[in-house]
């Protein structure tokens, strides 16, 4: 076995090289003689500290010992008892030996006796004085023979990959090896890559030395010399020892002051998720929080990713069919309810009717009313409901504006024109059911009647225009609704907002002025009020300032709102719209009800709208309009991309360009995808494009982007030849970017989702999910464990993923020289950036045997941006069959089991996707 | 080894005996041919404590201390496999007592012999490559661990058959596991130290339910929802090479590498974030001539003392708990001239054995020293 020598310590060098420059000056012996007494004080300190622990820990052990020892004689007491049941041979043996020796010789008569059937247990006890063999002394009892399990090395089974964590990496350590069959020992090191850093690892400064640093710097000053000597003493430079004490003197200062600020701190933190806004507490989870895998803490992708805005968001959510049922004892339904005034205000319901009536042509009322509807969330709404409004005829509409007048009368004085709130006129209102459908419909209508303005190119424009700062924030759509309501003329707060916006929008894009101005003139009665206005946008973050004094008094016997509740509502009228059911029960559940959420969200907006006049917010104002025309200036131009996207099929320029560099790729592993964050379409500055690889769906880009791999439109082929774009191109389909490519999910107990294509399941999601063979795991009849398959595949079947830790190339290397020196690997070349190692973390079918003529083949494949390995049958596999694919090993690297019998063989098919490494019969 | 920063030096022992006590050899065994890898008392059981068991190539041989230096065989095993090599062996027992033999080598098997019906108990199937130490939780002598070649720790119940616990994964070794050992006192506490340089302290706290589940377990051991343990709560770097023997004192460790030196230390763990900390070595306890691994030391009942070979077949003896710690005797004989692999010390510290390389045994007793 090894042997290795090193000598240690270093101690007497130090005094030695103190002692000689305490000759340099007579100032430097004072300086000497005073470090020195210091030393010696911590040394002896320090032995007495040592002493005392070590005491400490003799009195501890000596009760743990004496119960060790309580116990291992109870159990003698214990077992007295039942020895008489079964005499335990170890006792009698033990007992007969001891006989002998006393001489008491232990006759056979006497064992006879006492127990015959033991006898035939084989020999007593064998005395030895000296240098008699035991071996034959007694009669040995023999263990039968176990088999032996072929080796390993434990592993962790892992469904999917993981990347490497930072400790595991062998990159920059030593490594001992030694070599079983060369007998004792043998003890070698891959000198060419030994880097031992360690020994200039900076060290932190012990507390010792800082205590020498400050009583010699106390005693002497802190000149260059002292310095000099203090850094010889520690064995470090003079710099880092003084830039030490400039640490330990600021430290000093603060430790007076801090005392206190510590407790207080402390206090503090129980409750500093609270007190922290929604930004400071989502920090955590940006950073922890994998937004590709929807988990926390994801192995695959790691921490602290970058951080992938889409330029394109989510349509705010809208329950399909809010139930009218109160959510809660809190709910502002039933408060409402209680509350409701029956003030019915003429001028909206003739407001209504304006809307509703003009159904054709494009006046500017007509503009107005959709401004009025503001666009933002009835956009959204007019997108989610698309097929609804799609089915809903002219009747409707027509039906719809006849009876809503009714209804409309008996709102209450919150609620209208928007399509929430049209909602809420049905509840609130006359509560009847009839009411509710009416609305819908002429949330409907005017959905319809968006839509159509936005085919129109003329006022698409502008319409966009007017949306975007709402769009942004939902929620200025409600603020717009609040100043219909609240104020009496609510016609003029409610254009000089969209004025506002329409203006803003000209400072971008110059071309719309014409458009622009024809809307002022339509609305231009209204922009009396319009100076202080503000744009929605603002008008939200304004809402953050508001003094929370305001709020008490308007919410009456409510808490004031804290920056994270205010957050969390901010977020949720983002999703949830105007529900206030939905975000207290989601966001602000036990914080806040319904009922206040709701005042919030009412208050906040009939705020905005006093506060118009309200000069005090120009500073803010201006902060936010900087930063919204950064906004929307993306936004315009995803705009413009969505037009193009209807010219760019699958058939376009893009996919061609991807296919050809499928085809080109030949012997280049593929190209491992980061998600790029461009805000546009991608450039040149775009990193997928940079790196040669698809923008994907994590892409901040725009679905529009001509790099995106746009999935497929198979349906019949199911996606299961090369006719396939996904499947040609190695990658799984994704439903959510290729066409028709769905799969239905479970017995259709709960449903069956949507179908697309003609009924036609899609059969390249297998990895996705996890639809994969049973592999069992057992001896090889080859060598070693080996996989075997539980149930018969048919070819091409998907049999199973392999899957490992996820490794740099450099960190290959340096695994692989370990692993060949163990004649075992199973590392596994995924991409230009990793391999897959399966040594400590994978699956079963890290097991599978080489063969040059195998029944399985492995393939990489990008699955939703990740590049993983499939194993796949290459013909008919039976149950219970050993799984066997080619390692495809490069050819130099190959070892020699591997190379012999294929030599031709593999090499022909050297350009197929995976390509193994150094992989030994496990 | 890095250098100390002022302040936190150990004390190190010095090689000048003390004569505290002296030793003779009143005994020498011939075993077999094939080097002999552990010898250990049975501090288990109070009947059996000056029983011993010794192992190696394929036997496994049980002998008692009698008066006069004299050695009496008692049981002998042989496994019927020729190429089995036993690396290890510890005493435990059954629930209700009976005395049991657990040994395990090069083939990864664990064999648990019922000794007291000298017949095989249970052969424990799992581990992937050789097994290099057992151990027994003197506070449960039913359970034990095994450290071994797969990079695994494993802790087993020797009464059900049932492995509970696999210490490895994540935060694992990433290297044969050579040593392992329980903490006296704290009943979920092993460290682990092996060839990857490392000493892992392990908690079994949160899994403990499964410990007691395996007690009660009466479905095919196979079937037990064994759990791995992936993270240590502390990882000490302690040395520079293979770290080949640790065991407990009290709270502290005493490790050693193939440095000429036992090290005790003190780990420091961060509760807050486990897996963190520091160490602090307090003691060394130099051993000549002992830079080769696979040579364990090991302690009396009380940890007052302890034993350790060298390559040359000399047995050093430090008194463990004094500060500066003090070597109580040097063994040596003319004719010990093989490695000690492991040296066994008696209840009371009064008999030394040492198993040697060349297959020998030999018993050194204390002398009354006027």
């Amino acid at each position: 076995m090894a042997s290795k020598g090193s000598a240690s310590k270093s101690d007497p060098t130090k005094d030695s090289s103190v002692m000689g420059s305490q000759e340099t000056s007579g100032n430097g012996k004072e300086i000497l003689s005073v470090i020195d007494s210091v030393k010696k004080q911590v040394a002896a300190d320090r032995s007495v500290s040592i002493k005392k622990r070590m005491e400490d820990n003799r009195q501890k052990l000596l009760g743990v010992s004496n119960h060790l020892y309580k116990l291992s004689t109870e159990g003698r007491t214990s077992r007295t008892n039942d020895s008489d049941r079964s005499i335990d041979l170890l006792t009698k043996r033990q007992k007969d030996a001891l006989d002998m020796h006393n001489g008491v010789d232990a006759s056979n008569g006497d064992r006879d006796s006492s127990s015959s059937q033991e006898d035939a247990h084989a020999s007593t006890a064998v005395l030895l004085g000296s240098n008699v063999p035991v071996k034959n002394a007694v009669r040995p009892i023999k263990l039968s023979e176990v088999k032996r399990l072929p080796p390993y090395t434990t592993w962790i089974f892992l469904d999917r990959n993981q990347r490497m964590t930072e400790d595991q990496s062998v990159v920059g350590r030593r490594r001992i090896y030694y070599d079983q069959n060369g007998g004792e020992a043998l003890i070698c090191s891959d000198s060419e890559e030994e880097l031992i850093d360690d020994e200039e690892e900076k060290r932190s400064f012990v507390e010792s030395e800082d205590y020498i640093l400050r009583m010699t710097a106390k005693e002497t000053g802190l000149s260059d010399e002292v310095l000099e000597s203090l850094a010889q003493c520690f064995a470090r430079s003079p710099c880092e020892v003084k830039a030490r004490y400039e640490i330990l003197i600021k430290e000093e200062k603060a430790v007076g002051g801090s005392k206190n600020g510590d407790n207080e701190d402390i206090l503090q933190n129980g409750n500093s998720f609270l007190d922290k806004d929604l930004d400071a507490a989502l920090d955590s989870f940006d950073n922890l929080f994998c937004r590709r895998c929807l988990v926390f803490d994801c192995r695959l992708h790691g921490c602290s990713q970058d951080l992938v805005f889409p330029a394109e968001k989510q349509p705010s959510w809208c329950p399909a069919d809010e139930e009218n049922i109160p959510c809660g004892p809190h709910c502002y339904r039933s408060v409402l309810k209680s509350q409701r005034i029956a003030r019915v205000s003429s001028s909206m319901n003739g407001d209504l009717e304006e809307k509703n009536v003009p159904s054709s042509g494009f006046t500017g009322t007509q503009i107005l009313s959709r401004k009025k509807s503001s666009g933002p969330s009835a956009r959204k709404r007019a997108k989610s409901c698309q097929s609804e409004s799609a089915s809903s005829n002219a009747k409707n509409i027509s039906e719809s504006s006849d009876s809503e007048n009714g209804p409309g009368q008996d709102t209450t004085s919150t609620h209208h024109s928007s399509p929430p709130k049209t909602k809420l006129v049905g509840k609130c209102g006359i509560s009847k059911r009839n009411s509710k459908r009416v609305a819908e419909r002429v949330l409907v209508c005017m959905q319809k009647r968006q839509k159509k303005m936005l085919a129109s190119d003329d006022c698409d424009s502008f319409v966009s225009g007017g949306l975007c700062p709402g769009d942004m924030k939902p929620k200025s759509n409600s603020c717009k609704e609040n100043e219909d309501t609240s104020s009496s003329s609510h016609k003029n707060v409610k254009s000089p907002t969209s004025g506002r916006s329409r203006r803003k929008e000209s400072s971008t894009q110059d071309g719309h002025k014409f458009v622009q101005s024809d809307v002022l003139d339509a609305s231009s009665n209204d922009i009396n009020t319009d100076p202080p206005a503000t744009s929605s946008d603002d008008n939200l973050r304004k809402e953050e300032f508001v003094d929370e004094n305001v709020y008490k008094q308007e919410l009456g016997d409510n808490k004031p709102w804290k920056a994270i509740e205010k957050g969390l509502f901010e977020k949720g009228a983002e999703i949830f719209g105007r529900s206030s059911c939905l975000i207290a029960r989601n966001l602000l559940n036990g914080m806040k009800t319904c009922w206040d959420v709701f005042q919030y969200m009412n208050c906040s907006e009939s705020k905005l709208s006093c506060q118009v006049g309200d000069g005090a917010n120009s500073l803010v104002e201006g902060y936010s309009k900087g930063n919204n025309e950064v906004r929307r200036r993306s936004r315009f131009l995803r705009r413009r991309g969505r037009v193009r996207r209807l010219k760019y099929t699958w058939k376009s320029a893009a996919y061609h360009s991807i296919r050809k560099r499928i085809t080109e790729r030949k012997d280049q592993p593929c190209r491992q995808y980061n998600p790029c964050g461009c805000q546009t379409a991608c450039g040149k500055q775009c990193a997928c494009l940079q790196n040669g690889t698809c923008c994907e769906k994590y892409c901040g880009c725009p679905k529009s982007c001509k790099n995106r791999f746009r999935g497929c439109h198979c349906a019949k082929s199911q996606c299961r030849s090369r006719q396939c774009p996904c499947f040609a191109a190695d990658r799984e389909c994704d439903p959510d970017v290729c066409r028709n490519c769905w799969v239905s999910c479970g017995d259709g107990t709960f449903g069956v989702p949507s179908q697309r294509g003609d009924n036609y399941e899609c059969r390249n999601m297998k990895l996705l999910l996890k639809q994969q063979q049973r592999v069992l795991l057992g001896r090889s009849d080859v060598s070693g464990w080996g996989a075997f398959l539980k149930n018969s595949v048919g070819k091409h079947e998907y049999l199973g993923e392999y899957t490992g830790e996820l490794i740099s190339h450099r960190e290959a290397d340096k695994r692989g020289k370990i692993y060949d020196r163990e004649n075992s690997s199973f590392l596994f070349n995924l991409n230009d950036q990793f391999v897959l190692d399966a040594y400590r973390k994978g699956d079963k079918l890290k097991f599978a045997n080489h063969s040059p003529d195998p029944n399985c083949y492995a393939k990489v494949i990008m699955v939703a941006g990740d590049h993983r390995v499939g194993i796949f049958a290459k013909e008919r596999i039976c149950a219970g069959e050993e799984l066997f694919y080619d390692y495809r090993y490069e050819p130099d690297r190959a070892p020699a089991w591997a190379r012999k019998p294929e030599a031709s063989g593999s090499k022909k098919e050297d350009g197929a996707p995976s390509s193994g490494r150094a992989k030994k019969l496990a | 080894m890095a250098k100390f920063a002022l302040g936190s030096e150990p004390v190190v022992g010095s090689l000048a005996l003390s004569k505290k006590r002296d030793y003779r050899v009143t005994n020498r065994l011939q075993e077999g041919k094939r080097p002999l890898y552990a010898v250990v008392f049975n501090f288990i059981d109070s009947r059996y404590f000056n029983v011993f068991a010794t192992v190696g190539g394929n036997r496994v041989t049980v002998y008692q201390c009698l008066e006069g230096g004299v050695i009496a065989v008692l049981q002998s095993y042989i496994d019927e496999d020729k190429d089995e090599s036993f690396y290890t062996v510890s005493w435990a027992c059954n629930i209700d007592g009976t005395p049991f033999i657990v040994a395990g080598g090069i083939n990864g098997l664990i064999r648990v012999i019922d000794a007291g019906s000298e017949k095989i108990h249970k052969s424990f199937v799992g581990h992937g490559d050789s097994v290099n130490e057992i151990r027994t939780q003197p506070l449960k002598p039913s359970l034990v661990v095994s450290a071994s070649k797969d990079e695994s720790v494993r802790l087993w119940n020797v009464h059900t058959g049932i492995c509970i616990l696999i210490f490895s994964g994540a935060g694992g070794h990433r290297n044969e596991v050579l040593s392992v050992d329980f903490h006296p006192s704290d009943i979920y506490r092993i460290a682990s130290c092996g060839m990857d340089n490392t000493v892992k302290i392990w908690s079994m706290k949160e899994f403990w339910t499964y410990v007691e589940k395996s007690f009660t377990w009466t479905d095919l051991p196979s079937k037990f929802p064994t759990k791995y343990v992936q993270f240590p709560v502390f990882i000490a770097s302690v040395h520079s090479n293979y770290v080949d023997c640790n065991r407990w004192l009290g709270d502290f460790i005493l490790s050693k590498s193939v440095d000429n030196e036992i090290v005790l230390w003190e780990p420091k763990m961060k509760d807050q974030s486990p897996g963190e900390g520091s160490v602090d070595i307090l003691q060394k306890y130099p051993v000549p001539e002992c830079d080769i691994w696979f040579i364990k030391f090991s302690c009396d009942f009380h940890y007052n003392a302890a034993a350790i070979g060298n390559r040359e077949g000399k047995i050093f003896v430090w008194e463990l708990q004094s500060s500066p710690p003090v070597l109580i005797a040097k063994l040596s004989h003319a004719q010990s001239k093989s490695p000690i692999r492991q040296t066994a010390v008696s209840f009371d510290g009064s008999i030394i054995l040492s198993c040697c390389e060349d297959g020998t045994i030999w018993r050194w007793d204390a002398v009354a020293t006027s």
